[in-house]
């Protein structure tokens, strides 16, 4: 039963995409059914993450490569995650594609994409993760492709060679860890096979970490970032909202993934490949927060500002300590909930006025208040305002700094994280501040319409109140996530 | 049953076959198509029959001289190598039904099509390296005629430029071979080797085969005898689909695994200043291939760079001198054969259908040719190495030898591989991202799907790519049994 719920799952949204076009010009028709597979999508995630654990075989390619799926604590938490952001972003695009165009591809791609991610969250090995990693790209790049203008082509491109190179990275070290593990099956602490690579800890130290910058690639970290902040922007709002919350993490995942399941913390705490790590890391997060500064076109502000935030994560996971992975998971949802609720504000910006500049948005928020106000929660959320919800993991991430006993980062992590928190306020706070306060020399030549003159304005308008008020419900909450989180940690030392 | 005359049968057959065609071609020339049909399908049968049922006895044909014999013997790598051929000729036979519909001289294309089927045939059925080495002369002056089938300028040039580098090659290889045979080192082909000590001095000796790799790797387009292969770009389509991704060059390809592994062996060689040699060449290949496909601005020469590139995946594993090398290797004139015949279809049917010759032209072309564009992807995503489509399951295979082999070496060929594999995304998936997703420039109508009779053969090898991938480790397991010796 649960097996066949499992394959449900992964597979539905997968071959639902594909016949999408069958519906041709049946738009009502066809958002109801995506509608539908999305919501049964929600209820088998909520479904896996209340019952038992299981694991299953779907094939075995050979001895080494196979396919199977398996639901622990990160399987749960991940697919329920992704399930959970799919249905209300799928509802807003049905209003938001319209001016866009394409929505049946659009909608094929963006049902594939889920598949494919929670298929990755689910993978009970390496190899199984790692093949839902590469279709995850191949089905996201139409997505980034969707206006098929040059910009978004040669944006495309760039996304598919940067994936493909980190892809690759990956595959070069998941085959050297195929040698040197007693299986690719991931087990809570790793399955290095100590005694097989005797005389071979500092190659295989190279390699892993070649293997964890290439799933880093997706989760835009230094120094192959680059594609992050021209790919995101140029796919339509609700593509850049689950690209920049959600399929970054699928980086994530792989390196979560790796670290913890395949190679075990021990092997790696207090070696050169951590605190590499660490560094990258923490030059990511302020280098993030630093160009989302200077950016002055607001997608491209927020995709920054995803590159930074991620790093966050990362950063949880390189300390190799329960605190940070605990700090980081909790990141992970935070940051979801919020980057999503922000591209969304971009989204309808873009779609009610067709502005796409920072300074364009001067005055809008005092002519569409909702927006301004669900803005404000959510930029408050992400610069980690007490008590929203950026606040509980950044604390989290500081004090398994702190703690972690790394000499010196101990204390840089801290600072950094202070510093990037300043510069994330300095980026979002001002587009309140003007957008609320357009000054007394403000005279627009045309006013922003109002939500409930746009057409569909109601639909965007609930989505906009539901991330800001999952920013601030999170952080209010946080402690059955914390409790979650504490369980998966105590299980990986 | 008399196995020697089946075997000279499935020779002899086709070649026959051939020169009647050749005679008669202005007769038949309406008919054409019936008669190759007929003569490939049942030469096909002919070779299957052999590969599975057939002993692996010795048949002498004759002796010239004492020690000087042209032997046949099937083993388990020349079965490979014939059911490979035999499962793609047929396919390719339809695809060019559709192809030449339009094309002259098709009586002449035909003749010389079937007659190098049983030439290919005869490489793989070899018993000792100088019956191969007959074989592999042959096979040159049977696709000659196809590889300059246009009869314009550049046709005749790149027929030239093949002519000589694979003759002139295989003096390279007749050099290494008279030199086995003199210094005791016995031309039968033994999984493990004959060359038990270096009588003649172990430089001398590497030296030679070293030029013997060059001789016989000239069909494999490895650096710097690659050209003809670009050049030879210039035949028909399913010429160099089938003779240039799959006969030919996996003819080389399997005539240096025969000389590594069946000839010299690789206890002697493996960890001379040889088995490094012939590394470094097929890396440099490597990467040559990828950067200049990637470079390269024709649809066509593209991928016959791409294959450059592959090929010297199989003489990368084939160099490692292991076991777990060779296997690697076999398994990827597999998977290689198969997806690269899918992508040269591929590039003939849009070259034949439309005309456009250049990746450019090739924007907004996947909406009017679905089909072809489809199989391209699958053909695309092989090569690059996604799972789980074959040559995913190859480039782990090679990437596992290297890291078997544990030296220093082998780190390096991983990581060459990793960047060829990641420059092959670069140009094979940029075409797909171009005919699926750019609007085209060709907006006039009238462009339309490719013949039916080149699409169904495409569409089988794409099925095929995947089930391959799928029922990988039944493939893998095979390739196993061969290095080791058990088929």
């Amino acid at each position: 039963m649960n097996t066949a719920f499992m394959l449900i799952m992964i597979f539905l949204p997968i071959v639902f995409g594909a016949v999408l076009p069958a519906f041709g010009k049946k738009h009502k028709l066809r958002n109801g059914f995506v509608t539908a597979v999305l919501a049964i999508e929600l209820a088998l995630a909520i479904y896996f993450a209340v019952c038992g654990g299981f694991s299953m075989k779907l094939w075995s390619f050979t001895d080494q490569i196979s396919i199977g799926f398996a639901n622990d604590g990160p399987a749960r938490f991940f697919s329920l995650l992704f399930a959970a952001v799919w249905l209300p972003v799928g509802i807003y695009g049905f209003v938001y594609m319209k001016h866009e165009g394409w929505e049946t591809r659009f909608y094929s791609f963006y049902m594939m994409v889920e598949g494919a991610l929670i298929g990755m969250a689910c993978s009970s090995n390496l190899v199984s993760m790692y093949i839902f990693f590469e279709v995850v790209t191949l089905t996201s790049l139409p997505m980034v492709l969707h206006s098929l203008k040059k910009e978004a082509i040669n944006a495309s491109l760039k996304y598919l060679f940067y994936s493909i190179a980190g892809a690759f990275m990956a595959l070069l070290g998941i085959l050297f860890l195929s040698r040197y593990c007693t299986t690719l099956d991931f087990a809570p602490g790793g399955t290095l096979d100590f005694a097989a690579m005797a005389g071979k800890e500092k190659l295989l130290l190279a390699i892993i970490f070649i293997g964890v910058m290439g799933f880093g690639v997706k989760a835009g970290m230094y120094p192959l970032h680059g594609w992050l902040p021209t790919a995101h922007p140029v796919a339509p709002s609700p593509a850049s909202a689950v690209l920049s919350g959600i399929i970054t993490k699928s980086g994530v995942i792989g390196i979560f993934r790796i670290i913890y399941y395949i190679v075990g913390a021990q092997f790696l705490r207090g070696t050169w490949v951590q605190y590499t790590w660490l560094i990258l890391a923490m030059l990511t997060i302020v280098m993030g927060s630093a160009m989302a500064y200077r950016e002055k076109v607001f997608k491209k502000r927020l995709a920054y500002s995803t590159v930074s935030q991620v790093s966050y994560v990362l950063l949880g996971i390189f300390m190799l300590t329960g605190a940070g992975v605990v700090g980081s998971l909790l990141h992970v949802v935070f940051h979801a909930a919020a980057k999503v609720g922000l591209f969304l504000v971009a989204g309808t910006v873009i779609f009610a006025t067709g502005r796409t500049k920072v300074e364009e948005l001067r005055g809008a928020f005092k002519e569409v208040p909702l927006l301004g106000w669900c803005f404000t929660f959510v930029a408050l959320a992400l610069i980690g305002i007490p008590p929203l919800s950026g606040f509980v993991s950044k604390w989290y991430l500081a004090t398994a700094a702190l703690s972690s006993g790394l000499g010196v980062i101990c204390w840089i992590a801290p600072v950094v994280l202070l510093v990037s928190a300043l510069l994330t306020a300095g980026y979002l706070l001002p587009i309140t501040v003007r957008g609320f306060f357009p000054g007394a020399d403000y005279a627009p030549e045309k006013r922003a319409p109002r939500l409930k003159d746009v057409h569909g304005g109601a639909v965007l308008g609930v989505m906009h109140v539901v991330f800001a008020a999952l920013s601030v419900a999170l952080g209010v909450f946080s402690g059955s996530l914390v409790t979650v989180f504490s369980n998966i940690a105590n299980t990986l030392f | 049953m008399p196995w020697k005359l089946v075997l000279g049968v499935c020779i002899l057959l086709p070649v026959v076959m051939g020169f009647v065609m050749y005679a008669c071609k202005n007769k038949i020339e309406p008919r054409i198509n019936r008669w190759a049909c007929v003569t490939v399908f049942i030469e096909a049968a002919l070779v299957w029959w052999a590969v599975l049922c057939c002993p692996g006895d010795t048949y002498t044909l004759f002796s010239l001289t004492e020690g000087i014999t042209l032997v046949l013997r099937f083993d388990g790598l020349g079965r490979f190598f014939a059911g490979l051929i035999a499962t793609l000729w047929p396919l390719t036979t339809i695809y060019a039904f559709g192809y030449m519909a339009h094309q002259p001289r098709k009586g002449m294309f035909y003749a010389f099509f079937v007659m190098s089927f049983g030439v290919t045939a005869g490489v793989a059925m070899a018993g000792n390296l100088l019956t191969m080495y007959v074989f592999y002369e042959l096979l040159t002056l049977s696709t000659l005629p196809l590889v300059m089938h246009e009869m314009d300028t550049k046709a005749v040039r790149a027929g030239r430029i093949y002519l000589v580098m694979c003759v002139g090659g295989a003096a390279f290889g007749f050099a290494a071979m008279v030199f086995f045979q003199t210094t005791g080192c016995s031309l039968e082909f033994i999984l493990g080797g004959n060359l038990s000590e270096f009588t003649a001095g172990k430089h001398v000796t590497v030296f030679m085969f070293i030029l013997g790799f060059f001789g016989f790797g000239v069909k494999t387009a490895v650096f710097p005898l690659y050209f003809w292969l670009i050049s030879a770009s210039v035949a028909p389509t399913p010429v160099t689909a089938l003779l240039h991704a799959v006969a030919v060059v996996k003819a080389g390809a399997f005539g240096v695994i025969r000389l590594i592994y069946y000839v010299c062996g690789t206890q002697l060689l493996s960890g001379t200043w040889g088995q490094y040699v012939v590394l470094a060449a097929a890396l440099v290949t490597m990467l040559f291939g990828s950067s200049m496909a990637v470079k390269e601005t024709h649809f066509k020469r593209r991928v016959a760079y791409c294959t450059v590139s592959n090929l010297s995946y199989i003489l990368m594993g084939a160099a490692m001198m292991s076991p777990v090398g060779m296997a690697a290797a076999i398994m990827h004139i597999l998977c290689h054969a198969v997806s690269k015949i899918l992508a040269f279809f591929c590039v003939g049917a849009v070259l034949e259908t439309t005309h456009l010759q250049y990746i450019a032209d090739m924007e907004g072309m996947g909406r009017k040719m679905p089909v072809t564009f489809a199989t391209y992807t699958v053909a695309a995503l092989s090569l690059t190495g996604i799972p789980p489509l074959c040559g995913f399951f190859s480039k782990w295979n090679l990437l596992t030898a290297m890291v078997e082999a544990g030296n220093a070496a082998g780190l390096i060929a991983a990581a060459v591989l990793i960047i060829c594999a990641f420059l092959s995304a670069i140009y094979m998936l940029s075409v797909m991202v171009r005919a699926f997703f750019m609007p085209g420039k060709n907006t006039g109508a009238g462009i339309i799907e490719a013949d039916k009779r080149m699409l169904v053969p495409m569409v089988i090898i794409a099925v095929g790519v995947i089930l391959i991938g799928i029922f990988a480790s039944d493939f893998m397991t095979l390739a196993n049994n061969i290095a080791t010796g058990l088929i």
